[in-house]
């Protein structure tokens, strides 16, 4: 948890001297420009007068000499507190009638309470910065490692970081004990993504690895100022009289961790509060829940009838008191009553004073009291949201939401992730035109189920291998019997291109049980499991050499290694939306590997094979329809003689310095033709557990569920039908820019043309699909809808022109799916609804690219228990499963908002008849003001007295059991129709 | 639905490969009644059975209890006489303030027929109506600290404008002492002396911790304007039971002090004759002034409100039982029928 204090504990105190960058003393110039930094490394004195920042960071709000005004100044900053302040200065006056305690008492009770829980979190916070300040690392000192706290590392200083550690600040990356000067690191703290990345070390530096050596290595970074572009790093190392050019290839995040390597060895550039992960901290904006916000006009309203609670005692007694004299000792005339206007005009504040309490005082604390019980006791520590395969709670990360929990009517949701589980496993595949895995998709029997076929109990082959990324079952492929398949060549072509032809990392040890594959996406990895389960191990990769541990390939039963040395490797791209591998075999063979999406292939393809062709895309459809991703498999034979002059030609490009991407696109598309098919795989993308039923428990308790995602509109629309929220029943509007218009217009290339042109069609779908919607609203038992629209024309149905049609349609929708959507375009989606329909949002999502969509939201939710932690940071509820959802808004969501709407019932009438009384007796005691209850009694009534009925209603109230609605999400949509809190 | 035991919540989480270390990680939320939200609890639901029989349990003990305590009140006898108009001569009525500040002479005749038997003690108050005794300005007029000890007579800051005289404290200090209450009452039957005891009508805490026994009246009612009774100077306070009286400032602008107990019983028919000195000045502020006669039952004095208010309570809540009932059999309805809750009421709603 990072957060940007505006305080620092820092050990070295120099934030405050550090380089005043414009300043010139008289006779000594700043030997520093602004514009960069100059890092002497392994040289403390050199950098000693620039004073940088030291390595201690500090998150926490105040220090003990700050605490108690900064933390005054921030309860202040309630209303209620202030107002309560002034009656307690006017409670100190002559003109009051109660003493001062009666106001004074509550109030700093009540100030007591909330600095404590402020104290509470910050020392929390405290302690967090002191175990990680006092992390420790080793750093170089005469000739040898030294361990010492991250606290005391300076810039410049030399540091080894050994496997899995953590950096702990932005460190130049001299020598690692990898080949190469490589390293490979670990990004998930930074940006969620769990694959690794590979940093290079410059050569020039590769040898500093060992004490003795990196002892000599004295040089200079100069290099940016510290910033918060996680991406981007320049600047130079002058080391040796040579200026060397360093990229973000050489630079370590702190946040980071370090994989694969046994250890490196760097330069430490950056620290503490600069570097660029705390320069990237932010606060989560603060969200205020709904009610709260009804609270403060609520408020306001009691205030007013203060006000003229009061203006009637002051008009009463300036009438009442003309009249009274002798006992009153008038006769002596206090300035105070000498006329009428002067007596109401006291009397108002006097009353003011009395009868103060109608405004609860302690209300804001009872419920943040009762809110921090919920979220602490009862969310984070609900059995039924516990996940045990991932050991994660749920986790309240804000209390100021409970009850907004109660309220939501849309949920926008991540598709990957949230949804599914991005655990992809290979489930099928197709080759040579005979499909094979006989398993059945949740999918399919999702379908099934709707159409009332009873779905046949999985039967799994006696020992058939399931892991991480496999699902596959088929007897004839398995443990060599695919060399009694019609295709035996082509079968094991596949496996060979599944084995070879991809960028996957293996890690661990290389036993096929033990080995841990590190792929940049899931597909890839359950691609190389399965070419595992398939007998074609891969198990090392080199730069040049990818090995193989071959089964049953010359007879059945005989293992045998083999190495295919990577001749070379056409990288995926988006446009490509391919991946080839040229490699030799052992016996001099040069064979090209390919594997890509369908209609890539197929138009890559060579003659001959019509057959299979025609099977193979039969089997692709199939493969869609049950919500599988299809991947399509390609090889080719090389003759030396071409490969060599293509060879050529693609190093040229290679080392091409302008458009070098393009270029070898280009040259990629010489070689990548004539290819043969091999065949398909199929990946099923799992849903999460119990989605559907979540999904339908949600729309029966009337909340909306929207997806967006950026996937593809097919399948996003397989999976949209997969968890209910769309079926067969529903009327469907499809807003796509897949158009024949809007390609023509593509084709033509002019981008004012085709924004037109999609616009149009856009506008054109929009009014249509309005006007039907409508239609089918006035019939009265008409079909439910929903909108499935994709990113592009989402882009422009966005527009302020459009947003009201887009609005009004998608309210009219049961289901809305979003495809190919940016995380902004997600956030806006979101605000949109939160803004244009004044509805109560919910966001759920896990990736970064969520973030925006989470905090757009009024309920921010991220799924936790995955590795990446950038939505959880920003959300305000975690939750390990979507399907929890059911729990956290039927149950803690809906029992909360009742709770807390009791409670404020509770607090306004109580306070009212304890005020009310007063204001009656007001009337028989002449309008004077006098106290019809004892100080303390007054004092005490509200922070004593009644705090705990108040707050047991709070905790403990119930009208139904959980299970009841859990099973009548109804209820639910019935409770929020009846406002609970009146509106005055 | 979650496991109910810690042993079996242990057993799910010992579930992986490694036992004791999945134990000792397992972030899996103790079980307890408290954070699972099942703790015992209750809720009525409201069946006509219910309804009905609450009703007419409330109405079967509070319409008794109402008539008990109208039978109580009715018991006391209380003679009242309003003397404030009736003890100005008719010649001065014009101007009654007049008249009461002046020097005349202020003694007045009045006479009182017992109407029914009065069982002694009686006790004798005097009642000011239209006194605010609960003002603001006029309760914290006093000093409580001087009234208990000596060395605190200076200590009159809260007793303006009654506090010095002459730069001299007054003892007791403040509006409500000044303003004690001078008029007297003589009571006498069939011209035999009616003897009214004086002791014994202030609290006894009060005369015992709240008015020293060595505290004296000092430059009592010196000033200009004398606000009502003296006191005399050789007594110490504690034993000033009329002054003790007043100073116990009453709740309402219409109220009764205790002035003194008959110590023997009233017959039916019997004649008082009252002289009292109508000293007191309540007219500038168009106060009454009542003289009280009253006997008390085991519920205090005459007092119908209790019982009222006990047998409209209770009267309530047997013609809600009642109608309830008649609704019970007219229009009987099934306990739990789904079909009047919300989402079912209208059909096909989305």
């Amino acid at each position: 948890m990072v957060r940007s204090g505006s305080f620092h504990v820092d050990s070295s105190s120099a934030s405050h001297r550090r380089t005043p960058s414009r300043t010139v003393t008289l006779g000594h110039i700043q030997p520093q420009a602004p514009s960069y930094r100059t890092v002497y490394c392994n040289d403390r004195e050199s950098n000693q007068p620039v004073r940088f920042k030291g390595n201690s960071i500090s998150t926490t709000k105040y220090n003990v000499f700050t605490f108690l005004p900064k933390g005054l100044f921030e309860q202040f900053r309630r209303i209620a507190n202030i107002y309560f302040l002034g009656i307690s200065c006017l409670s100190m006056t002559p003109i009051s009638p109660v003493s001062p305690i009666t106001n004074v008492a509550p109030l700093s009770m009540v100030l007591l309470v909330s600095l404590i829980k402020e104290a509470f979190e910050d020392w929390k916070r405290f302690q967090n910065d002191m175990s990680i300040n006092n992390s420790t690392v080793e750093i170089l000192q005469d000739q040898q490692w030294i361990s010492i706290p991250w606290r005391k590392l300076q810039v410049g200083d030399i540091v080894k970081i050994k496997k899995d550690g953590f950096f702990p600040a932005d460190i130049l990356f001299l020598s690692s004990t990898n080949a190469d000067g490589i390293c490979y690191v670990e990004t998930a703290n930074l940006d969620g993504e769990t694959n690794l990345k590979i940093r290079k070390a410059l050569e020039r530096t590769w040898d500093y690895l060992v004490p003795e050596k990196a002892y000599e290595f004295k040089g200079e970074i100069q290099c940016e100022q510290p910033n918060n572009s996680l991406y981007t790093f320049t600047g130079n190392l002058v080391a040796q009289k040579q200026t060397l050019p360093l990229s973000p290839d050489q630079l370590l995040l702190r946040g980071c961790s370090l994989r694969n390597t046994e250890y490196i060895v760097g330069a430490v550039v950056f620290t503490g509060h600069e570097t660029k992960v705390m320069m990237n901290a932010m606060n989560a904006p603060s969200k205020r829940s709904t009610l709260e916000k009804k609270l403060d006009k609520l408020i306001i309203t009691i205030f007013c009838v203060l006000v003229t609670m009061c203006l009637i005692g002051a008009i009463g007694c300036s009438i009442v008191t003309d009249r009274e004299d002798k006992y009153l000792g008038l006769h002596k005339s206090d300035w105070e009553y000498r006329n009428g206007l002067m007596i109401g005009f006291f009397t108002f504040f006097t009353l003011v004073t009395l009868f103060s309490s109608i405004i609860p005082i302690s209300l804001y604390v009872s419920i943040e009291m009762i809110k921090f019980i919920q979220s602490t006791q009862f969310i984070n520590r609900d059995l039924n949201m516990y996940h045990a395969e991932t050991n994660t709670p749920a986790s309240a990360r804000t209390s100021n939401l409970n009850e907004e929990l109660g309220q939501v009517e849309y949920i926008f949701s991540d598709k990957t992730g949230t949804l599914t589980r991005n655990l992809m496993e290979f489930f099928k595949c197709s080759i040579g035109g005979i499909s094979y895995g006989c398993g059945v998709t949740e999918i399919e029997r999702g379908i099934a189920q709707r159409h009332g076929l009873k779905v046949q109990e999985e039967q799994r082959s006696t020992g058939a291998i399931r892991e991480k990324g496999f699902n596959f079952d088929d007897p004839r492929l398995m443990r060599g019997a695919w060399r009694n398949e019609p295709n035996p060549d082509l079968c094991k072509e596949l496996f060979r291109c599944l084995a070879i032809c991809h960028t996957v990392l293996p890690e661990g040890d290389e036993s096929p049980e033990k080995i841990v594959y590190q792929a940049a996406s899931p597909d890839e990895a359950a691609l190389v499991t399965a070419a595992k389960n398939f007998g074609f191990f891969f198990y090392r990769r080199t730069p040049t050499m990818v090995h193989v541990r071959e089964s049953h390939v010359e007879k059945m039963g005989k293992i045998q290694d083999v190495a295919y040395e990577i001749l070379n490797v056409l990288e995926f791209n988006s446009t490509r939306k391919r991946q080839s591998v040229v490699c030799r075999f052992p016996d001099g063979r040069l064979v090209l590997y390919c594997k890509g999406a369908d209609n890539v292939i197929f138009e890559r393809l060579g003659n001959g094979t019509d057959d299979i062709r025609k099977v193979t895309r039969e089997h692709l459809e199939q493969f869609g329809s049950s919500g599988l991703r299809t991947l399509c498999l390609a090889y080719k034979d090389l003759n030396p003689e071409t490969y060599d002059s293509w060879n050529e030609k693609f190093i040229q490009a290679k080392s091409a310095l302008r458009d070098r991407e393009k270029k070898l696109d280009e040259v990629a598309e010489l070689i990548e033709k004539d290819l043969t098919l091999i065949g398909s795989t199929a990946i099923e993308d799992k849903l999460q557990e119990g989605v559907p039923t979540c999904i339908e428990t949600l729309s029966r308790a009337g909340i909306k569920i929207w997806v967006l995602t950026g996937d593809k509109m097919e399948t996003a629309i397989n999976i949209a039908y997969a968890c209910n929220l769309i079926n067969n029943e529903m009327k469907q509007f499809v807003i796509s820019s897949e158009t024949d218009a809007i390609r023509e217009a593509e084709e033509r290339g002019d981008q004012v043309e085709i924004a037109r042109v999609i616009k149009e069609e856009v506008k054109k779908e929009l009014k249509k699909s309005l006007e039907e919607a409508q239609h089918s609203l006035n019939t009265v038992a008409g079909p439910k809808l929903s909108l499935v629209i994709d990113g592009k024309c989402l882009m422009y149905a966005l527009d302020p022109s459009l947003r009201v049609m887009l609005l009004s349609l998608s309210l009219n929708c049961t289901s809305v799916v979003c495809c190919r959507v940016s995380p902004l375009q997600k956030a806006q989606v979101t605000s949109l609804v939160r803004k244009g329909a004044q509805k109560i949002t919910l966001s759920i999502g896990d990736g970064a690219n969520d973030v925006s969509m989470i905090q757009a939201a009024h309920v921010g939710i991220g799924i936790s228990g995955m590795e990446g932690m950038q939505a959880v940071m920003a959300s305000d509820f975690a939750i390990a499963q979507f399907r929890f959802l059911t729990d956290l808004l039927l149950v803690h969501g809906r029992w909360s908002y009742l709770r807390i709407c009791k409670v404020v019932m509770y607090f306004f009438y109580k306070n009212l008849t304890f005020t009310l009384t007063q204001f009656w007796f007001t009337f028989r005691t002449g309008f004077s003001g006098q106290r019809f209850y004892d100080d303390w009694f007054q004092s005490l009534f509200n922070v004593v007295f009644t705090a705990l009925p108040v707050i047991v209603l709070g905790l403990f109230e119930k009208d139904v059991s959980a299970s009841l609605s859990k099973r009548y999400p109804e209820l639910r949509a019935s409770m929020r129709s009846r406002p609970k809190v009146p509106k005055k | 639905m979650s496991s109910n035991t810690p042993s079996s919540s242990a057993a799910a989480a010992a579930g992986s490969a490694d036992p004791s270390a999945a134990r000792r990680n397992s972030k899996r939320p103790k079980y307890s009644k408290f954070t699972q939200q099942e703790l015992p609890a209750c809720k009525p639901i409201l069946t006509p059975g219910w309804v009905i029989s609450t009703f007419l349990i409330i109405s079967v003990i509070f319409i008794p209890l109402g008539v008990i305590s109208l039978f109580a009140s009715q018991d006391v006898v209380e003679i009242v006489d309003r003397y404030d108009t009736e003890c100005i001569p008719p010649s001065d009525r014009a101007n009654k303030v007049a008249y009461i500040q002046g020097a005349a002479n202020k003694s007045c005749n009045r006479t009182l027929t017992v109407p029914k038997e009065m069982k002694q003690p009686i006790y004798v108050y005097y009642q000011l109506e239209n006194f605010y005794q609960n003002h603001r300005r006029y309760v914290k007029s006093r000093s409580d600290s001087q009234l208990r000890s000596v060395k605190d007579e200076n200590q009159i800051d809260a007793c303006k404008p009654e506090d010095d005289f002459g730069g001299q404290p007054i003892v007791p200090c403040g509006l409500i002492a000044w303003s004690l209450f001078n008029d007297t009452y003589t009571l006498s039957r069939k011209n035999q002396p009616l003897a009214v005891n004086k002791k014994g009508i202030a609290w006894k805490s009060d005369k015992e911790h709240k008015f020293g026994k060595n505290v004296f009246p000092k430059n009592f009612q010196k000033g200009n304007i004398t606000g009502g009774a003296r006191l005399n100077p050789k007594i110490p306070l504690s034993e000033q039971e009329d002054l003790i009286v007043w100073m116990r400032t009453a709740a309402l602008p219409t109220f009764r002090k205790l002035y003194g107990k008959i110590e023997s019983d009233l017959h039916k028919g019997d004649t008082i004759e009252v002289n009292l000195q109508n000293n007191y000045n309540t007219y500038s502020f168009s106060g009454k002034k009542k003289l009280v006669l009253s006997t008390t039952s085991w519920l205090g004095g005459k007092n119908d409100f209790l019982g009222i208010a006990y047998l409209t309570v209770g009267g309530i809540c047997f013609v809600l039982a009642l109608a309830f009932t008649v609704m019970y059999l007219v229009k009987p309805r099934r306990l739990g029928d789904p079909t009047y809750l919300s989402w079912n009421r209208i059909p096909g709603g989305r």
